[in-house]
């Protein structure tokens, strides 16, 4: 990957990226690796971009889905191999923001399952419904609904 | 009152530790060991396979009557592992400590090495393996008589004006070397597509990376 284009390309929507990678790992070191997952893939797939859609809708669907397969490929891994580690309702994200309703708030997307994660994701980041739909591969309908009972649900962790 | 989760969003992110850019560093060097050692993985389970047909096959042999058969195979497959794992050895010997493109190309180099070996060997191996079934089928005893010798009778007695060579009819003898021409012809191409069938996504995984690295390296 060329630096002018992570400089040009990929620096400037860097905040999308970090975002949702954060809500999909545990520890740095997973977040870093799914951050670099993103930006080779991003990088690997920009002929693909046909301009439909914004570069920055793009990226957010580019790194959902990225961070879904990574996450796919762990969770494989895990049932493959014996573990004693702790499960995962136990773990603790080992990084912290200095704002810590941030951390809780963090906490909380990632007891969401997966996709649920993804939505109110692109919810806070104030995407319409109607992108949130295309990029998730929903209809709006049914995004409108899910996003309510998502809130109800993290309103409910954060105030355990 | 307690703030809205849009708000702990908005709020959270102006703070600037929260989104530092992790640098990329590091990625294609762990990727690049992670497709070597997937690789000697599945090389290694390929020849405890092979090993374990070379020994199940002769007792398996024995018991359908085909030890012309058994024992043939058993040798080869021997003789394959013993060639994969004389590459195995020299696949231990590249330098992890090198960079990840020269680490990456000297694999790249041994799996071109071992496919043009495989190749070669293929051009035998196949025709080798249909001489050993045809040796197993010929001798199978039915009923006290062997198979072979059973075919050639019939085959005399049907077309006695037959035309034979070393007492083998033409029309076996015509096929036979037909298929064996063939598989000799065709062998390195099945050798290539059988390593394909095993190694195929991994060996486009690596020629994608090393892709990768050479336009980095431009």
């Amino acid at each position: 990957m060329s630096s002018d284009f992570y400089t040009t390309q990929i620096l400037p929507y860097a905040a999308i990226i970090i975002k949702i990678c954060r809500a999909y790992t545990d520890t740095q070191e997973d977040f870093e690796d799914y951050y670099q997952e993103v930006c080779l893939q991003i990088w690997r797939s920009k002929d693909n971009f046909k301009e439909q859609s914004a570069w920055s809708t793009w990226i957010y669907r580019l790194s959902l889905n990225v961070c879904l397969t990574f996450l796919k490929k762990k969770k494989n891994n895990k049932q493959n191999a014996p573990s004693d580690l702790l499960p995962d309702e136990v773990l603790v994200d080992s990084r912290a923001f200095s704002d810590e309703s941030l951390n809780q708030l963090y906490d909380a997307i990632r007891k969401l399952s997966e996709i649920d994660r993804g939505v109110i994701l692109l919810y806070l980041e104030e995407k319409s419904y109607q992108e949130i739909a295309d990029i998730i591969g929903t209809n709006t309908n049914n995004i409108g609904v899910r996003i309510t009972r998502i809130k109800e649900r993290l309103k409910k962790i954060l105030s355990n | 009152m307690e703030k809205s989760i849009e708000r702990i969003w908005k709020e959270g992110f102006i703070k600037n530790d929260a989104l530092v850019a992790p640098k990329l560093n590091n990625l294609y060097n762990q990727k690049s060991i992670d497709i070597v050692e997937k690789f000697k993985r599945m090389y290694k389970l390929n020849r405890i396979g092979i090993v374990a047909f070379a020994i199940i096959i002769i007792p398996l042999s024995y018991i359908t009557g085909m030890i012309y058969m058994g024992i043939p195979m058993a040798l080869l497959f021997i003789a394959v592992t013993f060639v994969a794992q004389k590459f195995s050895n020299q696949l231990d010997t590249i330098d992890k400590n090198k960079s990840s493109y020269e680490y990456l190309s000297s694999f790249d180099k041994w799996v071109k090495d071992m496919i043009a070996v495989n190749s070669k060997l293929s051009t035998f191996m196949y025709p080798y393996i249909f001489m050993a079934m045809v040796l197993g089928f010929w001798f199978i005893e039915i009923e006290g008589k062997i198979l072979g010798n059973m075919l050639i009778n019939g085959i005399i007695t049907e077309f006695p004006t037959t035309y034979l060579v070393n007492g083998f009819p033409i029309f076996l003898l015509i096929p036979f070397f037909l298929v064996i021409g063939i598989l000799a012809f065709f062998g390195g191409r099945i050798g290539k597509w059988d390593i394909n069938i095993v190694y195929g996504g991994i060996l486009n995984k690596l020629k994608i990376l090393l892709s990768d690295m050479e336009e980095l390296r431009k």
